[in-house]
């Protein structure tokens, strides 16, 4: 019984791990999402983080210093989108794919002297003052300051959404940008907003990925995971407190894949490396069955870029 | 005056051209970074001691570049810049290569780990398993949890060859050995080989070794949760200070001298040239502090038979993962076997399709 603790244990240690880096983009890409705006590009914006944050740590020495650089640099890169979409009024789908193939790029291609580079990076709590505390203590000495720091995040940016004057504009800018504007209001400087806020939540989720969880620096390293983080928005419907299960539906499912395997269970391993793809599908299905159409909080902005209208 | 400038000229002129006709300009052409800590990183230090070791050599390389057309326009543009030996190193390379030899039968290519050849292509491998062999030696007589972990990217002969022959080796100096094998499903995924890592140590593992494109990650795990680990490809030690057994590492240098060597003067086969341990293609990397004195003796040891000749890796019985006997006792399986192995021998814990 205790053996089967500790397992279930590791794993959802492993889950939240693995988790991490696609728990800030869907957070941020749900602000985004709220304003009414779509950005497939945080895949790229999550490479040049990535590649930023370790070039920096790498140079400095500094993995915190590593996670600002890493966040600037997906701010810089969606400030692309957001000239794309609100400057030239381009599709935002097609925006999106270009800011991604850029960002993939332009990370593979200054990221390539840091490849194979030894950084210190933050290490795990166990061992400080953090450990020592009561109750949460030796939960807390498992994590590392990037899963806190994403953590800490959803409470924040869900007072933002929902209690907060700032809050309601942004999201009736999703609503309808038309009212808001008959209303007196932009919807501009929020929409800006919210790009450049998902800009910043996905480059740290690759500093979280390069600099925190692996240490390494490979080219294409975020493996398709902003795209997926993308699909998770629709999964956690569009609300923050969601995204925590949303985003750790793909960490179980990804350590369950890798996992099932060690514990010897006769599934075929092309079937497993599936998990992380089917189970949020499937939960997706299920979750929405007998909603009406439209429903499941999205933000009504929205359908006009996936309806044309 | 003017006919001294010119017969100046003239001969200024002939010794460039003959400096120019007696260097070889040999072109590399990797499918990732040259510093990728794994493959392409060893094949680029190949490339430097060609430079080292030759002195009428001149080297050029492009890296990143895929396994498609690309690679053709890459190759011509090499020829066209002078380049008379083209090492396409990536194994998807090999259709390309075929198409450009084709056109240009004066330049001599020689391919990484393919099985096809023309009049001026050819292929060099090594057979890195008995490296794996002796590392798997060494990871046997360290590990006190009789677990070792192997993080593999796709179940290909080269990598089953590699997981067999770490196991073996570790079996044969401590039967209770069992490898256990995650698939990662690619050859480059950080985040996955990391948490791979990280699930084989929780179930015990206490030596961690792997075949994908770059060790790093997985010896970084086991170094911070206080394992052991054997690298591949490249020496990684300076990830693992404490935790690094050894590694299983190419040394493409003395081989890609004497195939240059053999386009200058002549001797250039289409031929399938395969190194060993005895060539010093394959090797294994320095030892780390953590390996016992005594493994060391036993590893060096074995390492001699397999030099000699009194030791074959792949000498029967084998058996596959439910104790049937796949190579009897007294045979030996044949180099073309191995390079299509598509078994896990016993002892080795995980699924192949």
């Amino acid at each position: 019984m205790e053996l089967i603790t500790t397992e279930i244990l590791a794993l959802l240690f492993a889950a939240l791990r693995s988790a991490t880096p696609v728990l800030a983009v869907v957070l941020g890409e749900i602000m985004t999402q709220r304003s009414g705006i779509i950005n497939l590009g945080v895949e790229g914006q999550m490479l040049v983080g990535a590649m930023t944050g370790f070039a920096v740590t790498a140079t400095t020495g500094d993995p915190w210093l590593g996670v600002l650089a890493a966040c600037g640099a997906g701010m810089l890169l969606s400030l692309v989108h957001a000239a794309l979409v609100l400057g030239c009024q381009a599709n935002q789908i097609a925006s999106g794919v270009a800011v991604m193939i850029l960002g993939g790029g332009l990370s593979a291609f200054y990221g390539i002297p840091y490849v194979g580079e030894k950084i210190n990076s933050f290490g795990s709590f166990k061992g400080s003052a953090v450990a020592d505390l009561p109750v949460i203590g030796e939960f807390l000495a498992a994590l590392t300051p990037t899963i806190l720091v994403t953590l800490v995040s959803i409470p924040l940016i869900s007072i933002f959404l929902y209690r907060t004057i700032a809050g309601l504009h942004w999201r009736s800018v999703g609503e309808s940008a038309g009212i808001t504007r008959n209303l007196g209001h932009s919807p501009v400087p929020y929409q800006f907003a919210a790009i450049v806020f998902g800009g910043l939540m996905s480059g740290f989720a690759g500093a979280a990925l390069a600099v925190d969880y692996t240490s390494n620096w490979v080219e294409y390293m975020t493996s398709g995971r902003g795209l997926v983080a993308v699909g998770l928005v629709i999964v956690a419907r569009w609300n923050p407190w969601y995204a925590l299960p949303a985003a750790l539906l793909f960490g179980v499912s990804e350590s369950l894949n890798l996992r099932l395997q060690s514990w010897c269970v006769d599934i075929s391993p092309y079937l497993l490396a599936t998990l992380p793809y089917l189970i949020p599908l499937v939960v997706l299905m299920l979750s929405f069955r007998g909603l009406k159409a439209g429903g499941g909080g999205m933000p009504k902005g929205l359908k006009a870029v996936f309806q044309g209208n | 005056m003017k006919k001294a400038i010119k017969s100046l000229l003239a001969s200024t002129l002939l010794a460039v051209s003959v400096s120019a006709a007696a260097e070889t300009k040999v072109g590399y052409i990797y499918v990732g970074p040259k510093s990728d800590y794994g493959y392409n990183y060893a094949q680029d230090q190949g490339r430097l001691y060609l430079e080292e070791n030759m002195d009428d050599v001149e080297t050029l390389y492009f890296e990143n570049i895929p396994e498609n057309a690309d690679v053709q326009r890459v190759m011509e543009r090499m020829i066209r810049s002078g380049v008379e030996v083209i090492f396409p190193t990536s194994y998807g390379y090999l259709d390309h290569a075929l198409k450009v030899a084709e056109k240009y039968p004066d330049v001599r290519f020689a391919h990484s780990g393919g099985l096809k050849t023309s009049d001026n292509l050819m292929t060099y491998f090594a057979e890195i398993d008995q490296a794996m062999y002796l590392a798997g030696i060494a990871a046997g007589m360290t590990t006190k949890t009789d677990k070792l972990g192997f993080i593999a990217a796709h179940p290909i002969p080269q990598v089953l060859r590699n997981i067999n022959a770490f196991n073996r080796g570790a079996r044969s100096v401590n039967p209770d050995v069992t490898t256990a094998v995650i698939w990662t499903s690619g050859w480059s995924d950080p985040s996955k080989e990391s948490e791979a890592a990280s699930a084989l140590i929780d179930d015990g593992a206490d030596v961690l070794t792997g075949h994908v494109d770059s060790p790093i990650n997985y010896v970084q795990v086991a170094e911070e949760r206080g394992v052991y680990s054997v690298g591949y490809h490249a020496d990684a030690s300076k990830f693992a200070p404490k935790g690094w057994l050894t590694g299983a590492i190419w040394n493409w240098g003395p081989m890609m001298v004497g195939i240059v060597k053999s386009t200058q003067d002549g001797t250039f086969k289409p031929q399938h040239l395969r190194g060993d341990l005895l060539t010093n293609a394959a090797q294994l990397s320095d030892f780390g502090d953590a390996v016992s004195d005594e493994a060391i003796a036993e590893v060096t040891d074995r390492q001699r038979m397999i030099r000699e000749g009194d030791y074959q890796v792949w000498a029967g019985p084998i058996f596959d993962q439910d104790g049937t006997v796949l190579v009897a006792e007294g045979e030996t399986m044949t180099l073309e076997e191995t390079e299509k192995m598509d078994f896990l021998v016993e002892g080795v814990i995980g699924r192949l399709r």
